[in-house]
């Protein structure tokens, strides 16, 4: 079964008269355990692809399916929900809880899923030995690098045990040597969890690590590439 | 779940340590005033009706069925007959602390430069009814039953006289037959009690000798009743009452008092109401901010599947912690400013002679602890706060996620 299939889906954005028709037609599969990247220039319509895929926002036209629903029709409380178990999100800006520490803003999903206490600290701690942060679990997000914050934020998308990671553009705000860092550990957690990963991005260095590359021009697939 | 939200909430409160510290300091500041203000006024108010019931009133007075207070009438049929038995009857009764019955004569004191028209009291002074008076005495001797001479004056009065124990007065009334009658009497003590409407228009002189002087026979105005409790009242009153008697109670006794205190009390209250609504403003201003501060974090939060109400929990426990620790600091506050208002009081000195002789303002006016006045406010200031942080809860609640991570 596809992760995510996405049919003739359309979303257009009304600002004052102008409207924009930020995807226009899309329709995509993506696979179980894929590492997909999401390519193409500012404005082609990539975020907008994955606030779509993530439950986010809704399609004006067309059809979003997550493992076989249609999340379309659902509520913004059976959103919430689906979020919460099944997708994870990354962001270009860290997105951390600032007041939080690093083990607390991993626990923050099992939280809010009212996973029992003994489980929830198993999983935060094999995800941060995962991530190599077992040893700032108490430092707060300003206390970390930005590589540190994204490895943490990574962690708190895989923490749920999602069908999906969604990122958006990752590696923006970091340097070379943390970008290919965190490159590196998605693709590795995308092999050891068997969660699709989607990322969006227009650097050719980070692009070089996806198996699959769809591209985007325009809120149309140009391009959908070969699964793998 | 909610251990986690309670953990944000507070930890919420501490990125901007100097808002969160000056709205905390509003709210403690609000009930504090709310608390001090309300504490003075339940003081003020009882002591007014307390001393009005110690010095002038007492908890109940027996009249005969047709006397009128304000003509001060002393014909046969306006005064008790038998005025002793009517009082040993009520110092039977078990709830009765005090029974004495009393003359009231409307007449003129005279000295050699001055006049002034007043109300001179007949009483019995062996009476604990007037033991009040006995130790606010500051000069001469309290009354004696058989003084046929000797009178009784507020300080404040012979003050204004220029009178001093052992000088004498002419009284002039007009007796029961309707004709003048004068005489001389001496100031044989003064006395001061704190209440400046009573020490400047009191006289009293013996039961026997306001009878004879105002040729009552043995006849007398009224039975003073004090009570041990005051909660005793009706049904003293209901075993005390007959065919040809009017019992009053205190509350009869001092209408005026309870409602000016009533009209007061509504305009404090309107004060209560405006200080609770400037800390609901706050209260709601700092929330929003934080809404408005956090919008991009409350979508991440919502991106990771919080839902909309644990978004409203979140900020109403905020507003619960900001409302928890600044109605504490406020209690400590305000029940520390009554404390200080109940045992040291605000001396007014002159300023309670402007209330006049119907209200018995003490020249130093002290607070009074209402627990259960300031229990409620403190509730009151809690609901009131998180009524104020649910717009901005409903707000952070009805974001859209992606409306929301854009900023």
């Amino acid at each position: 079964m596809d992760a995510i299939r996405l049919d003739h889906v359309s979303k257009i954005y009304h600002v004052g008269a102008v409207t924009t028709r930020a995807l226009n037609d899309v329709s995509l599969s993506i696979g179980e355990g894929e590492f997909t990247a999401l390519i193409g220039p500012s404005g082609s319509g990539k975020t907008t692809l994955l606030q779509l895929i993530g439950c986010l926002d809704k399609p004006d036209m067309g059809v979003v399916q997550i493992k076989g629903q249609d999340v379309t029709r659902f509520s913004a409380n059976q959103r919430a929900d689906l979020r919460r178990t099944s997708i994870g999100f990354v962001f270009q800006f860290f997105a951390l809880v600032p007041v939080l520490t690093t083990y607390e803003n991993v626990e923050l999903p099992l939280l809010l899923s009212g996973v029992k206490p003994t489980e929830r600290r198993e999983r935060v701690l094999t995800l941060l030995r995962a991530v190599g942060l077992e040893d700032r679990a108490k430092h707060r997000p300003d206390q970390l690098s930005g590589g540190q914050q994204q490895r943490v934020a990574i962690a708190r998308a895989l923490v749920p045990r999602p069908v999906l990671l969604l990122a958006d553009e990752p590696t923006a705000n970091l340097d070379t040597a943390n970008g290919q860092q965190v490159m590196e550990l998605m693709a590795r957690l995308n092999q050891e969890t068997g969660t699709a990963f989607v990322y969006a991005t227009h650097d050719p260095r980070v692009i070089a690590f996806a198996r699959r590359v769809v591209k985007l021009q325009d809120g149309m697939i140009v391009d959908a590439g070969v699964a793998g | 779940m909610l251990s986690k939200l309670w953990v944000l909430a507070y930890r919420d409160l501490g990125r901007n340590p100097r808002r969160t510290i000056m709205t905390m300091i509003a709210v403690a500041l609000g009930l504090a005033l709310l608390i001090v203000m309300n504490g003075y006024i339940a003081g003020v108010m009882d002591g007014v009706l307390q001393n009005g019931i110690r010095l002038k009133t007492g908890h109940l007075q027996i009249r005969a069925s047709s006397y009128n207070e304000t003509d001060l009438s002393l014909q046969g049929k306006d005064l008790l007959s038998e005025p002793a038995l009517v009082a040993a009857r009520a110092s039977a009764l078990a709830d009765v602390q005090a029974a004495t019955p009393v003359l009231w004569v409307g007449g003129v004191l005279a000295t050699s430069s001055d006049a002034i028209g007043l109300q001179i009291s007949g009483i019995e002074p062996a009476s604990s009814l007037y033991d009040p008076i006995r130790t606010a005495l500051v000069a001469g001797d309290f009354l004696t039953a058989d003084d046929r001479s000797g009178i009784l004056l507020g300080r404040r009065l012979a003050d204004e006289l220029g009178l001093a124990v052992g000088r004498n007065v002419s009284l002039t009334v007009v007796d029961a037959d309707g004709q003048a009658a004068e005489g001389s009497f001496t100031v044989c003590g003064l006395f001061n009690t704190g209440i400046p409407s009573y020490d400047e228009g009191t006289v009293l002189m013996p039961l026997a000798k306001a009878q004879a002087f105002a040729h009552a026979d043995k006849r007398a105005s009224a039975i003073i009743i004090l009570l041990h409790n005051e909660a005793a009242t009706d049904r003293v009153a209901a075993a005390l009452q007959t065919s040809n008697a009017q019992v009053l109670t205190w509350r009869d006794l001092n209408q005026l008092i309870l409602q000016t205190l009533e009209s007061s009390l509504a305009f404090y209250t309107i004060m209560d109401g405006v200080v609770i609504l400037i800390v609901a403003v706050i209260i709601a201003n700092t929330l929003l901010m934080a809404v408005f501060e956090r919008i991009r974090e409350l979508g991440i939060l919502s991106a990771l599947g919080m839902k909309g109400r644990h978004l409203t929990q979140m900020l109403l426990l905020e507003a619960t912690c900001l409302g928890l620790v600044g109605i504490a600091i406020g209690l400590v506050l305000g029940l520390s400013g009554v404390a200080y208002l109940t045992y040291v009081g605000i001396p007014i000195g002159n300023m309670a002679s402007v209330t006049g002789n119907s209200l018995a303002l003490g020249s130093t006016i002290y607070a009074r602890f209402v627990p259960g006045t300031f229990a409620g406010l403190a509730f009151a200031t809690l609901l009131i706060i998180l009524l104020a942080a649910l717009y901005p809860a409903w707000y952070a609640a009805r974001l859209e996620p992606v409306e929301a991570l854009r900023g």
